[in-house]
């Protein structure tokens, strides 16, 4: 059996490199990617712990926070889509789309 | 009856000046009836409590009444009160103030007349000042006195500067009356700071300023010796500003450049004789030590002569005024130490030898009050005489005046009675104190210190230099020819001004002869072992003082030397047959230069002021500007600078506050894995 050693090591690896992203990347959509992928390092985590103890509650949560999370990029995209629609572009560091500010 | 009221006679000025300054505009003379009202009703009670007090049982020990104003707790409490002390010095002080001050007020209704409006300013703050001045003789104890003493610095800083727009010719304080007022002030107030002190040390050594304390020998006992000393040394600072003694003596010439009757009241019935007073009535803590008595002798002998040689050249009839007044000072504090080292000397030794030193001392409180007494009436009758040339011609300078007597015959007759007054003209008042003070001077001298020889040789100079330069002054403004300013002379003053002038004269002829019928037994000085007692020691009587003085070769000395002086003034001044020019080289001799600049005494005080002063004052400008607020300034620039750095911070970037987030979260998660570690002892 894999230890659960190795399930948490990988969400970590996952969760530094989506936060990195977040943080780093200037593009929206990619942002919006590496928020993903902190979900995702979190999901596995979940998995992870309800395996290892045998719960079934874990992989419950995982399916309730996939459906979450897709339907929260949906809106995020929609939103995107329609910034993108009115100022041309993605960039957050771009003036126009910064210009959006409240 | 009456003696139980006497702190009516402060208060009645008091009401004056209230009254004065609230409703005097309306009143005729804006309010100079009142100041004169209460002036004379402040003489009347002096007279009812004085009659009272002398005829009464209790005399000679003092009538004191005091309430408790307040207490610094400590180990002992420190009990200060207010209440009023009469004895025999204060009936005689009591009694020439308010009838001097009385004559003033009439006087100042003519020669205030047209100043207008302020006029009521002027008689507000004249009866302030009489409250001062009497407040400070009927005090009970020392910080009473003190407050006194105060109300009078502030008015006579305010009266000095009565004219204080004229700057006619600059900004020195010899030249306008702002700057005269604001030295006055500032001098005398360093004395104060010195009395302050003294009166500090007099508290912490007795815990209580009551004089029925501090004048007991019981309590004087207890205390320490030397801080007793120290203290005395102190109080005596203060005398020397107030009265005006070398080396604080500069600012008295300069006041001159308020009203002539202002000048007349401080040197006459108050301020200067505040301090006077103030050695007379500490004299029980004075005598304690010998050395403080030598001290104040020496001050007032050099005073004396010093004072006298400034006035021997000025050409300015109030300024040669202001110089007699700063001498007889000295000559004042003179007897007074020279009693009081004799009493100090006869108090240290003891036994019959010591009870003999004492009954001589006694005679130099005597011939100080006397003599300040006698003081008051001539110097008084002078400045108003004075004051009403001034007012005739219009000008200060003697060269402008001469041949005055023919147009003012009832000043310059008055003036003459003052003049040899002053002079010590045989029988006139000015000759029965100025002997008793040299006498005194002299026997201090042969029983104790040598310098008290060196003093009653200052002393008889002076006395030669005082005929002299009154009758200069007399001459050279009564007689020769007619100057310019008295070709448009306005004739004699009205009667407002020579009425007090003629009753002023019969007291400056007369007042001499006070002591021949019993005025030294009122402010007699007598020490027993359980009591100092102003004033009830047996009066020596007419045939005493009149055996004591002609059969004294020194008498005749000081008499030939008065008839000198005023022999020269004759020759130099109105028979001109001596040409004053001839001894110092008409002015351009080292010696006259010295005497025009006052011995170079304003160029002391402004290089001290400038050196010392500025000095100081510019160590305090770089503390405040640079240190203090420095610091503030720094304080407020630290959080500006910091908060413009910080708030770039705020990048307005959600991925930055984000990231700080982030960064919190980690710092915190591994802070409580650290924690949880060590805690759980792994």
């Amino acid at each position: 059996m894999i230890p659960i050693e190795y399930f948490l090591v990988l969400g970590a690896i996952l969760f530094a490199i989506g936060a990195y992203g977040a943080l780093t990347k200037s593009n929206a959509i990619i942002v919006l990617m590496c928020i993903e992928l902190m979900l995702n390092a979190a999901n596995i985590n979940f998995v992870a712990f309800g395996a290892f103890n045998a719960d079934v509650m874990g992989q419950a949560f995982v399916v309730m926070s996939i459906s979450v999370a897709a339907a929260e990029v949906a809106v995020g995209i929609a939103i995107l889509l329609n910034a993108y629609k009115l100022r041309k572009t993605t960039e957050l560091d771009d003036k126009q789309l910064r210009s959006m500010r409240w | 009856m009456f003696v139980e009221y006497t702190w009516l006679v402060p208060l009645m000025p008091m009401i004056c000046f209230l009254l004065i300054g609230f409703i005097g505009k309306k009143t005729p003379e804006k309010g100079g009836y009142i100041a004169i009202a209460g002036a004379l009703i402040s003489f009347i009670l002096a007279v009812l409590i004085s009659y009272e007090y002398i005829t009464g049982d209790a005399y000679p020990d003092p009538v004191t009444k005091s309430i408790e104003w307040f207490v610094i707790p400590g180990s002992t409490d420190f009990v200060l009160n207010l209440g009023y002390y009469v004895d025999g010095l204060t009936c005689m002080m009591m009694l020439f103030s308010s009838f001097i001050s009385t004559l003033i007020f009439i006087y100042s209704i003519g020669y205030m007349h047209d100043q207008g409006e302020r006029k009521n300013r002027y008689y507000a703050e004249v009866s302030l000042f009489l409250t001062g001045m009497l407040g400070l003789i009927v005090s009970s104890n020392f910080l009473e006195m003190f407050i006194f003493w105060e109300v009078m610095g502030l008015c006579s800083y305010l009266l000095i500067g009565f004219w204080s727009w004229r700057h006619p010719d600059g900004d020195a304080a010899s030249a306008n009356a702002a700057s005269a007022a604001k030295k006055a002030f500032l001098v005398t107030r360093m004395g104060d700071v010195c009395l302050m002190a003294g009166l500090f040390i007099l508290l912490g050594e007795f815990h209580s300023l009551d004089y029925t304390t501090l004048f007991d020998p019981a309590t004087i006992a207890l205390a320490d010796p030397e801080m007793i000393t120290l203290a005395m040394f102190l109080v005596f600072g203060g005398v020397i500003g107030k009265s005006a003694q070398f080396p604080l003596h500069d600012w008295l010439p300069d006041a001159m450049a308020g009203p002539t009757t202002v000048s007349s009241l401080i040197h006459a019935a108050t301020m200067v004789k505040a301090g006077v007073y103030l050695v007379a009535r500490g004299y029980p803590l004075f005598v304690q030590n010998p050395e403080v008595m030598l001290f104040v002798g020496i001050i007032g002998g050099v005073t004396a002569i010093f004072a006298a040689s400034m006035a021997l050249n000025n050409m300015n009839i109030k300024k040669v005024l202001a110089y007699s007044t700063v001498s007889q000072l000295g000559y004042m504090i003179l007897a007074l130490g020279a009693g009081g080292y004799l009493i100090a000397l006869g108090m240290d030794m003891g036994g019959a030898e010591g009870a003999t030193l004492i009954t001589a001392g006694t005679a130099g409180m005597v011939a100080g009050c006397f003599h300040m007494m006698n003081h008051a009436f001539f110097k008084a009758l002078l400045f108003m005489g004075s004051g009403s040339v001034i007012h005739a011609v219009g000008t200060e300078d003697m060269r402008q005046m001469g041949g005055l007597r023919k147009h003012m015959k009832i000043t310059s007759m008055t003036m003459l009675v003052g003049c040899l007054s002053i002079a010590g003209f045989p029988m006139f008042s000015g000759f029965w104190s100025k002997d008793l003070v040299l006498e005194i001077a002299m026997e201090a001298g042969h029983d104790g210190s040598i310098w008290f020889t060196v003093m009653w040789v200052l002393a008889v100079i002076t006395a030669f230099m005082t005929a002299f330069y009154m009758f200069r002054m007399w001459f050279m403004t009564f007689m020769g020819e007619e100057g310019e300013a008295t070709k448009h002379c306005h004739g004699e003053s009205p009667k407002t001004m020579t009425m007090p002038l003629v009753i002023l004269s019969v007291f400056a002829f007369g007042s001499g002869f006070l002591i021949l019928f019993g005025l030294d037994s009122l402010v007699s000085f007598t020490v027993t072992d359980t009591a100092f007692i102003v004033g009830g020691a047996g009066a020596h009587g007419a045939m005493y003082y009149f055996e004591h003085l002609f059969t004294n070769v020194y008498t005749y000395l000081t008499i030939v030397l008065a008839l000198v002086g005023i022999a020269i003034a004759y020759l130099m001044y109105a028979k001109k047959s001596i040409n004053p020019g001839k001894f110092n080289r008409n002015g351009t001799s080292m010696l006259y230069n010295a005497l025009t600049k006052r011995w170079w005494f304003p160029d002391l005080y402004n290089q001290i002021s400038w050196k010392l002063g500025a000095g100081v004052a510019k160590i305090v400008n770089f503390v405040d500007r640079q240190v203090v607020d420095g610091s503030v300034n720094g304080l407020s620039g630290a959080v500006v600078g910091g908060g413009d750095v910080l708030s770039k911070a705020q990048t307005g970037h959600v991925q930055d506050y984000s990231s700080i987030v982030l960064l919190g979260v980690a710092v915190l998660s591994t802070l409580f894995v650290v924690i949880a570690m060590i805690m759980g002892g792994m």
